[in-house]
């Protein structure tokens, strides 16, 4: 379910099968890395809405997590942890962060959902059709992940 | 010249009844319109889309069939790839249905989890469906898979709106 009025109903009457929350990590900065940031922040997004569609009934997708890339760990990592507390009195079973920005895998350690890191692919430079199967190829990999992650808690 | 000359009280007549019958017929017409709109309006069944799958192509194994439209929000025209899973039932009447759960709406998967083969099965909450999309009892969907209605084009699917199913 996305973060729309429509989804939120729907979330609101059927809370017990939704126990996943996937919290999408965009970096912004103005400086060099700009556009990196950038692409890694489209490719991000729309594989968001690609694996949202897949498990629309179990994860709730939320809107992203948007932060500056040159704050520090301990300001990110206090950020996710308050997040983290939110998602856990929510009794979300289930917590995926995900992101392009790699910086994020050293500090995977300091909390508790899961991480996963997909570096970013030249998208703006593709045409649609190709774009639209290489999306597909990583939205696969990830449902497989979900699916396993399911599967060793049910 | 002719022998009947037009006074000019019947000019001012004539001319008067022209430019109010335009007048009229200007005011009547879209009233009229919007009383019959319903009946000039596109039916939604009517927007089929072509794939690039021929039907001569399709098997009694349900195959994966992409679609991409032009969908309006408002103002905004995006792009939207739909799904159908195809293939011919033993009377090779071609069936099509939408992947979309009928329980929360995940997308489900012919034949991918090894311990319901032969069936479609959606990955969030275990919904099993038949092959011709009824659902099985026990599970937790309660409706069956959506159906699109679809046509021939030049030997090519083109699929319409995905229509829930009357019986069951």
């Amino acid at each position: 379910m996305k973060w729309v009025a429509n989804d939120i109903d729907m979330y609101l009457g059927a809370k017990e099968y939704v126990d996943t929350v996937v919290l999408p990590l965009f970096p912004i900065s103005f400086g060099d890395d700009i556009k990196q940031t950038t692409s890694m922040t489209e490719f991000i997004s729309l594989l968001s809405i690609q694996l949202e569609r897949q498990f629309k009934g179990r994860i709730l997708m939320l809107p992203g997590y948007t932060y500056l890339k040159n704050n520090s760990d301990d300001v990110l990592v206090d950020d996710i942890k308050r997040w983290e507390a939110e998602f856990q009195n929510q009794k979300f079973n289930h917590v995926f962060y995900l992101t392009s920005d790699s910086d994020w895998r050293s500090r995977e350690e300091s909390f508790d959902g899961t991480l996963i890191w997909l570096p970013s692919l030249p998208l703006e430079s593709m045409d649609e059709k190709y774009r639209n199967s290489i999306l597909e190829d990583q939205v696969q990999q990830l449902i497989h992940l979900f699916v396993k992650k399911w599967q060793n808690n049910d | 010249m002719s022998k009947q000359r037009v006074t000019r009280r019947q000019f001012l007549n004539y001319t008067l009844t022209g430019v109010g019958g335009f007048m009229a017929a200007g005011m009547l017409m879209p009233m009229v319109r919007f009383a019959v709109d319903p009946v000039l309006q596109h039916n939604a069944a009517g927007d089929f889309v072509v794939t690039d799958k021929k039907i001569s192509d399709l098997t009694n194994e349900p195959v994966r069939v992409d679609f991409t439209f032009d969908q309006k929000d408002a103002w905004y025209t995006s792009e939207v790839t739909n799904t159908a899973w195809v293939y011919k039932d033993e009377n090779g009447e071609v069936i099509a249905l939408s992947p979309i759960c009928k329980h929360l709406g995940c997308t489900v998967d012919w034949n991918k989890d090894k311990a319901n083969p032969e069936h479609f099965y959606c990955p969030c909450h275990g919904g099993l469906y038949t092959k011709d999309g009824t659902n099985v009892p026990g599970t937790p969907p309660a409706a069956p898979l959506d159906v699109y209605p679809y046509k021939e084009v030049d030997g090519y699917l083109a699929l319409g709106k995905a229509e829930p199913r009357k019986e069951a």
